[in-house]
């Protein structure tokens, strides 16, 4: 029961003030604009890119007994721009492999590296990846064109679904507001995009979208109840879905975090991502929809 | 007990069907398999002619059962090298080679799988190349012949289970896509790189090159036309062995051959032969230089004998180089040059150590984000029956995206991993949606009315996802393919297949 009555009194709350919770969502997308435009002329670019886009080369040594803080000084004046990442069994906790990534090529990186290790580098005790600086372009560059199509392609959906510009343009600003503050977040936080990384944006598009789906059709296409009651009904099963998906997603964070860079990533681009889903969805979309309704009537 | 219904029997039938798809092999059931699968022969070797065969699951050895990988090392060690060809049976599945050899035979064996899906580079270990021509825009049509003269290089090398395929990205670029699994041959790069120009000239004019165009055939394997002819130690300690083979040219070569060598006078210190040698060039660099014999003057002879040399500090060592020379010469002349010079562009080398352990954490990580998510549903809707289901019909589309991808022999990667776990989150949400209908008591409109409208929000999100996936098709030369395969896959069969059945059975326990 004291749930019914804390629903009345947040929902005459609401009623008053649903137009201006959009300044929030609005401020932000603005401040995000100013922060990537800030960003982009510092660094000439939209996000800070790691070598699976800028070209260079990963290596990863298959050997527990090297000292990690020696050959790390070692590789430090030696390699360009070098990242350093010990990998360790997720139940043991015992150290199981050295992941270096530099923008130095391939051939010289395993130079550098045998003439420490004392060893050759094959591939039952290594491995390697190399890409080279003309290919990872053009792979950033059809990325973040892929991304666009898929945005666009989503937004026909979208309206070909509702037909109508004002839910169908709430939906899709809400997405794009969720990828534009991912993007900020990612940048503040000083994470490097690989490939995957730019996918997951990608991925965000398909999660953020079916919660603000369910909101407009319950909203606009059923007629029992008011529309604070649909609004709340579809908040419930919404914020269901995207906190099984956060819950899962934060799981698969903690076993992969060890382990795998690209998957963990993936994960921690979703976690951003889903968490300014469930702001954009209920604050941004609820607000217009329930404006545009409003209106209506 | 009630009727099941069309939609819960079709979701039964594609997910048995899905369970035989992965765990049925050519050879039967994999998990019921005994002995080792032999994954490579080399081509033309004794092996291969005593009846070796890629594929074949050998189950003993001279009567001794092998059940797996070091039961094969401990038998053939045992026997080979010998100095005398020895006999061995080999029993396999379903036939028996006798072996006569002083050497083990030269095959490649693993472990039987235990499924037959396979795993992607990333996870199975192995080596790729992207490789484009240097300052130079190919057309399909040359990709494709690029195509086909690495796949026979790369054949003559004695490599096997290997994959090159043209691809082209999404702004029109073509590349070379060379996957390799397993093992990755040393020098990958030069064998690759390598232009494979080969001519050969007597003093400026060229005589003949590489290609069927001046070679009818190069004798490769046969010890009557090819071998190693001797091997000495140098004063240095090194061993130097050398070797030669037989080119037969064509026609026009040969005549070419005869004009040329007829305005040459004989060596005068040497008289047995003519003043100038044939030099042999590979990639521009001399590999060699032959002595004309005095006969062969202005004669048109198809024959011909090519000789070069392999060094070593062992003569084992020394004898292994002269090999691999004459072998790379030899696929020269036969597969002949590239019009261009060739960029890798992508290498990547993968060692199958860290594959089995990232294996074991990835379903790890599923199995515990199926279940936290689960453990919300049951405290949100508190029915544990439902949760049950829910987690039934998840695990179930995992099963199914995974028989199809064994079905269509789709290799997986991490890509497709990152989709798979994307069909389980979007899998989740509809289940939400459809639950949340049923349950919902407040409408007045009966429960499959409400189904039914559940399905309308899931199949708009559905055309919502697949549409923003495909341009991932394409971007990045294909090598995120992966990733928009499995969810596809994973999406369809969730809102065709599965999902229906769930809210089938959800719609049965809210009866």
């Amino acid at each position: 029961m004291e749930e019914s009555h804390s629903e009345t009194q947040k929902k005459s709350w609401h009623d008053k003030y649903y137009k201006v919770l959009l300044i929030i969502p609005f401020s932000l997308v603005v401040f995000s604009f100013i922060y990537l435009g800030l960003f982009y002329s510092q660094h000439n670019d939209i996000m800070l890119k790691d070598i699976s886009l800028t070209g260079g080369t990963s290596v990863t040594l298959n050997d527990n007994l090297i000292d990690a803080t020696d050959l790390e000084d070692f590789l430090q004046n030696r390699l360009e721009e070098m990242t350093f990442k010990e990998i360790s069994d997720l139940t043991t906790g015992e150290k199981v492999a050295i992941i270096i990534e530099t923008k130095t090529d391939a051939e010289t990186t395993k130079k550098i590296l045998e003439e420490y290790l004392n060893y050759e580098l094959t591939d039952e005790n290594s491995s390697m990846e190399f890409t080279g600086s003309s290919l990872s372009t053009s792979f950033y560059k059809q990325l973040l064109i892929a991304l666009l199509i898929s945005f666009v392609f989503m937004s026909i959906v979208v309206f070909l679904l509702f037909k109508n510009a004002v839910p169908s343009g709430a939906v899709i600003f809400s997405a794009f507001a969720d990828i534009l503050m991912t993007l900020a977040t990612v940048n503040i936080l000083g994470i490097k995009m690989s490939s995957a990384g730019i996918i997951s944006l990608l991925m965000l598009i398909g999660y953020s979208v079916d919660t603000d789906i369910l909101l407009t059709n319950r909203l606009l296409r059923r007629h029992e109840g008011t529309v604070n009651e649909k609004i709340s009904g579809a908040f419930k099963t919404g914020i269901t879905m995207t906190l099984t998906s956060l819950i899962a997603v934060l799981v698969s964070f903690f076993v992969v975090n060890s382990f795998s860079s690209v998957l963990s990533q993936i994960f921690t681009i979703l976690i951003i991502g889903l968490i300014f889903d469930m702001f954009n969805t209920w604050i941004t979309n609820v607000s217009i929809l329930k404006w545009y309704v409003e209106r209506k009537k | 007990m009630k009727k099941l219904g069309f939609k819960i029997w079709l979701a039964i039938i594609v997910l048995i069907a899905s369970i035989l798809s992965i765990f049925l092999s050519s050879n039967g059931l994999t998990v019921f398999q005994k002995g080792v699968l032999v994954t490579s022969v080399e081509q033309n070797s004794t092996a291969y002619e005593q009846g070796f065969r890629q594929g074949d699951i050998i189950t003993s050895i001279d009567g001794n059962l092998i059940t797996n990988v070091s039961d094969f090392a401990k038998y053939t060690q045992e026997k080979y090298p010998s100095e005398s060809e020895v006999k061995t049976t080999f029993k396999t599945k379903y036939s028996e080679i006798i072996f006569f050899s002083d050497s083990a035979p030269d095959i490649t064996i693993s472990k039987i799988p235990k499924t037959s899906l396979k795993t992607g580079l990333d996870l199975a270990g192995g080596s790729r190349a992207m490789v484009k021509a240097q300052d130079k825009e190919l057309s399909a049509e040359e990709i494709n012949d690029l195509v086909s003269i690495t796949t026979n290089r790369l054949n003559v090398y004695g490599l096997s289970d290997i994959k090159v395929t043209p691809i082209t990205d999404l702004s029109g670029n073509r590349f070379m896509l060379i996957e390799i699994a397993g093992a990755t041959p040393k020098d990958l790069r030069n064998t690759i790189e390598s232009q494979g120009k080969f001519e050969a000239k007597i003093g400026n004019e060229t005589v003949f090159i590489g290609g069927d165009k001046d070679i009818a055939s190069v004798c490769r394997n046969d010890a009557t036309c090819a071998r190693i002819e001797s091997c000495q130690q140098a004063s240095s300690g090194e061993f130097y062995c050398t070797f030669i083979f037989s080119v037969y040219l064509s026609e026009g070569a040969a005549e070419k051959h005869a004009s040329i060598t007829e305005k040459i006078d004989l060596n005068v210190s040497n008289p047995e032969y003519l003043s100038e040698p044939l030099d042999l060039y590979l990639d521009d660099v001399l590999v060699d230089s032959l002595l004309i014999n005095k006969n062969l003057k202005g004669q048109v002879t198809t024959q011909i004998a090519i000789s070069g040399s392999g060094t070593g500090e062992t003569q084992d060592d020394a004898i292994k180089n002269a090999q691999e020379q004459m072998h790379k010469l030899q696929t020269i002349l036969i597969t002949g040059s590239l019009p261009y010079k060739l960029e890798i562009v992508k290498l990547d080398t993968i060692s199958p150590l860290l594959g089995e352990n990232f294996t074991k954490y990835i379903l790890f990580a599923g199995i515990a984000a199926l279940l936290s998510a689960a453990v919300i549903v049951v405290i949100r809707y508190k029915k544990v029956k439902q949760s049950l289901v829910m987690i039934l019909t998840s695990f179930s589309e995992i099963v199914i995206v995974l028989g199809v991808a064994s079905l269509i022999k789709w290799n997986l990667d991490l890509a497709s991993i990152a989709g798979i776990l994307a069909t389980i989150g979007t899998g989740f949400d509809d289940q939400i949606v459809i639950l949340d209908e049923s349950i919902n008591k407040k409408t007045t409109s009966n429960l499959k009315e409400r189904i039914k409208k559940a399905f309308a929000i899931i199949m708009g999100a559905y055309a919502t996802v697949a549409v923003s996936l495909l341009p991932l098709m394409w971007a990045g030369a294909g090598l995120l393919k992966g990733f928009a395969i499995t969810t596809i896959i994973g999406i369809s069969v969730g809102v065709f297949i599965t999902r229906p059945a769930f809210g089938e059975l959800v719609r049965r326990i809210e009866e």
